[in-house]
């Protein structure tokens, strides 16, 4: 599924991909790659910035670690970021009731 | 040394020029502050260091499995891209926070220079070319609003803006262009009046003064041009 496609769920993407906890960016493409089942393959141009984006706006916190001999980056929820992926669920559930009731094919009001 | 050459290459070496070539690439087009830039491409390659890794673990040899991780990242030119919007309001950002940090100091030196010159700020009435001062209320009538809104467009907010980070960095570019246009201003009525005034001058503080915004003017010049550049990218 092409990123355009997500415009405007990237943002609750990422946030729901570190709510199990920390990751590096590597990780959270793979995780939206693997959860998803192969549907979401964001581009690196596209989950990088949108990651350093959501820390500058106070969603994410991120720190340099060392794991295993190598310096990594890794991001984090932080308290407004549970709000605002507790929000984007939220705004998620209506918008797809809505249209899978629009799309289910159950008979539409009649016209008058 | 005479057998270097028939040495076989080293595959790690093979898979590091690749990665190198691949991040010097997203360096060459990849704007914003240099400490900011290094940051990216660290991180970047932390990344490509795990994807190589996976394409290895899948039984590829290590140059052919840095090939498929750079295939995997993308064009390096869009990875670049894809940071400019970021660049941009970083910049914004820095540039708005600097010049609202910094404006009390410029003000107040000017201040301090003024009440050391015996220049005659308020008498009822503006005279000479004291007339021009109003338009320094004019000029932070709109800079400190602009500079206020890039970095309440950088924040939180950005959130639900749409163009964050080309509002951002607009704001900014015209709050350092109206910040340099009114140190302009500023030295070109105080040296006049300091050329023409019979009143005893207390020269180390309009020195310091004539210094501070003459530094400001340089530095809020550049920054306005930076602003705009790096915005224009981020369109």
């Amino acid at each position: 599924m092409k990123a355009e496609v997500l415009k405007g769920h990237l943002d609750g993407l990422l946030l729901a991909s570190l709510e199990a906890g920390p990751r590096h960016g590597y990780a959270v493409i793979e995780a939206l790659r693997s959860g998803s089942g192969g549907e979401f393959d964001l581009p690196t141009g596209t989950v990088y910035p949108a990651l350093r984006r959501l820390e500058r706006t106070g969603l994410l916190r991120s720190a340099w670690t060392t794991v295993g001999g190598r310096k990594r980056r890794t991001y984090e929820l932080t308290a407004a970021g549970v709000r605002a992926l507790a929000e984007e669920r939220s705004s998620w559930q209506r918008f797809s009731t809505a249209m899978s009731s629009m799309l289910a094919g159950a008979p539409w009001p009649a016209t008058t | 040394m005479a057998g270097d050459h028939l040495t076989a290459p080293d595959p790690d070496d093979d898979a590091a020029e690749v990665v190198r070539g691949y991040l010097a690439a997203v360096a060459a087009a990849l704007i914003g502050p240099q400490p900011w830039r290094a940051d990216v491409l660290a991180e970047l390659r932390d990344g490509l260091d795990d994807a190589i890794t996976d394409h290895a673990d899948g039984g590829m040899q290590p140059a052919a499995a840095a090939r498929a991780a750079v295939a995997e990242f993308g064009d390096p030119y869009r990875v670049a891209a894809g940071f400019a919007g970021e660049a941009a309001a970083r910049v914004a950002r820095r540039v708005a926070v600097t010049l609202l940090a910094t404006g009390p100091l410029v003000a107040v030196s000017w201040l301090a220079a003024f009440a050391a010159s015996g220049a005659p700020m308020w008498q009822g009435r503006l005279s000479g070319v004291w007339v021009l001062m109003p338009v320094i209320g004019l000029v932070l009538a709109v800079a400190v609003p602009a500079a206020l809104l890039a970095v309440v467009a950088t924040g939180r907010a950005e959130r639900w803006l749409s163009s964050g980070s080309r509002l951002a960095s607009r704001a900014a570019a015209l709050a350092a262009g109206l910040c340099a246009g009114g140190d302009v201003l500023m030295l070109v009525v105080f040296s006049l009046w300091l050329v023409t005034t019979t009143s005893g001058v207390l020269w180390p503080v309009a020195v310091w003064a004539m210094v501070v915004s003459g530094l400001r003017l340089v530095l809020a010049s550049r920054a306005a041009r930076h602003c705009a550049a790096v915005g224009a990218q981020a369109a």
